[in-house]
């Protein structure tokens, strides 16, 4: 079983998500939240955190700015994208500062699955 | 109110192109975070720009363009899409409501975004903003650079709208 970090602003995505990891089947123990890449920051400080699951468009700290802060930190988990943001160029900066992968919103639990099925 | 020309010549985008592309991402995001189905009535007959016991989420979009997509719907509707989205019985329009419409109006946003920039980094969205109240009126809805789109669901009638500008 795993630990999965999501990180959005919206308390409703943060809902989805979580409701949506359960219907996909994927092995998910523990579920932390945070509501913006600062507080994903602490979360990876203070928990072992098997995946990763970031928004881009957050006040306070965005999704580029915390995958390269929480790489700096250290943290080994995969980390994938979860976002609105589809254009290619904004994906590769996230891939660049340290981002796995990335899965636009809206999305169903089938997508989900098919994402991170191999990372969990 | 039509799709401004500046912006259509930019984008190489037409108003009814930019009217085929906000239906498919309405129905898509519906469909997928909702399983409701909505059907367009585009054209719009009337402006509306004064909204009654209503809810408007908005997004700001900002960088090669100027401009804001709104969701505007009725407070019952909004309840009711809050309530297929999250899985449970919702019955007042509080947080719930509030941060649905606004991660409806970031969807679609995100949707306007790609069909206007190159790569995602020369425009930028915004956090959304979520307003509600008994009555209201909306200035950017009587804007002449506003495409407007009229929706039907679950019996009522909810508007997407976007007006944007390009500096040129």
């Amino acid at each position: 079983m795993s630990n999965v970090l999501i990180v959005d602003d919206s308390s409703t995505m943060r809902k989805i998500i979580t409701r949506s990891l359960r219907q996909a089947g994927l092995s998910v123990d523990t579920i932390l939240e945070a509501a913006d890449g600062i507080e994903g920051l602490n979360a990876l400080g203070s928990n072992t955190v098997d995946l990763v699951l970031s928004d881009i468009n957050m006040p306070n700290m965005d999704g580029l700015e915390f995958v390269k802060q929480a790489r700096a930190q250290g943290c080994k988990a995969p980390i994938v994208m979860i976002t609105t943001e589809g254009g290619e160029d904004i994906i590769a900066e996230a891939m660049n500062s340290g981002a796995n992968g990335s899965i636009r919103k809206p999305f169903t639990p089938d997508q989900l699955q098919e994402k991170l099925g191999g990372l969990l | 109110m039509s799709l401004n020309l500046n912006v259509a010549e930019w984008a190489h985008v037409q108003e009814v192109d930019m009217a085929r592309h906000i239906i498919d991402a309405t129905r898509e995001v519906f469909s997928t975070m909702m399983a409701m189905e909505v059907e367009d009535c585009y054209p719009l007959v009337e402006p509306v720009t004064e909204f009654h016991c209503s809810i408007t989420g908005m997004v700001g979009l900002a960088g090669s363009y100027t401009g804001i997509l709104s969701i505007h719907c009725p407070a019952h509707l909004a309840m009711k899409m809050t309530s297929n989205m999250l899985g449970m019985e919702v019955e007042e329009v509080g947080e719930d409501v509030n941060d649905a419409l606004g991660e409806i109006a970031n969807m679609l946003g995100g949707h306007v975004k790609q069909v206007l920039s190159k790569g995602g980094l020369d425009l930028n969205l915004s956090i959304p903003t979520v307003i509600s109240g008994e009555t209201y009126t909306i200035r950017s809805m009587e804007n002449q650079d506003c495409v407007v789109i009229p929706f039907r669901c679950d019996g009522e009638r909810f508007l997407v709208g976007v007006t944007i500008r390009k500096e040129c």
